[in-house]
């Protein structure tokens, strides 16, 4: 069953009108196994994908891609995935990383629509003299923010 | 502003999901942000003093 209600989708179809150009939704998963590892578990991966799915269906400009973050490690070191459910959301114009770790449900599910509009734009919103104070930045920054659902 | 800049890495991190960092950056009120392991501050704040976090965790002192 899917998470997002036909009134939903109609809503997020008429946000994504917006979407300027093609976003890389790229996806780090595991493999679905019948056997339970403890400490391996990953309990909301299948859930993530579920959702990312319903997400890409809504726009022919979100191009999804999903990988297995045990096999596929170059891919995961490329983008510096160290944990799982997490996804890269990319496009043409974006100098830095935008990810997102968990599952985007509740309130959060609002960041990745939001995301994925400011990613496709190549741009943001912020004031010009921020814009200007970033370009200056010759460090590298990690942004860490924490959230919960709720 | 990781769109924006190319030394940007900015990550949302649905904390339930990770405990140990939750144990690790002793998060007890959402949002929390932590910059560089060197910044942190909690709550939603304006651009201004999102920006001013910001240098202070560029700063050569700040990390």
């Amino acid at each position: 069953m899917g998470f997002l209600s036909a009134d939903n989708q109609n809503e997020i179809k008429h946000l994504f009108e917006g979407l300027a150009g093609e976003v890389q939704l790229i996806y780090f998963t595991q493999k679905e196994s019948p056997l339970f590892i403890p400490g391996h578990e990953c309990e909301t991966c299948k859930d993530t994908r579920t959702l990312l799915e319903e997400v890409a269906g809504l726009s022919d400009k979100i191009k999804l891609e999903v990988h297995d973050f045990v096999a596929e490690t170059e891919a995961a070191r490329e983008h510096g995935i160290d944990r799982i459910p997490a996804f890269v959301m990319t496009a043409e114009g974006v100098k830095g990383k935008v990810r997102y770790f968990g599952m985007p449900s509740g309130y959060e599910f609002s960041v990745l629509v939001g995301s994925l509009l400011d990613v496709s734009l190549g741009k943001t919103d912020l004031s010009e003299s921020s814009v200007e104070t970033l370009r200056t930045l010759d460090k590298d920054l990690h942004i860490q923010v924490f959230v919960t659902p709720t | 502003m990781a769109i924006e800049n190319e030394h940007v890495t900015a990550d949302v991190i649905e904390v339930n999901e990770f405990p140990h960092l939750a144990q690790r950056y002793a998060i007890r009120g959402v949002p929390k942000t932590v910059i560089n392991e060197s910044v942190e501050f909690v709550g939603s704040v304006p651009e201004r003093d999102f920006l001013a976090h910001i240098q202070r965790a560029a700063s050569p002192s700040g990390s």
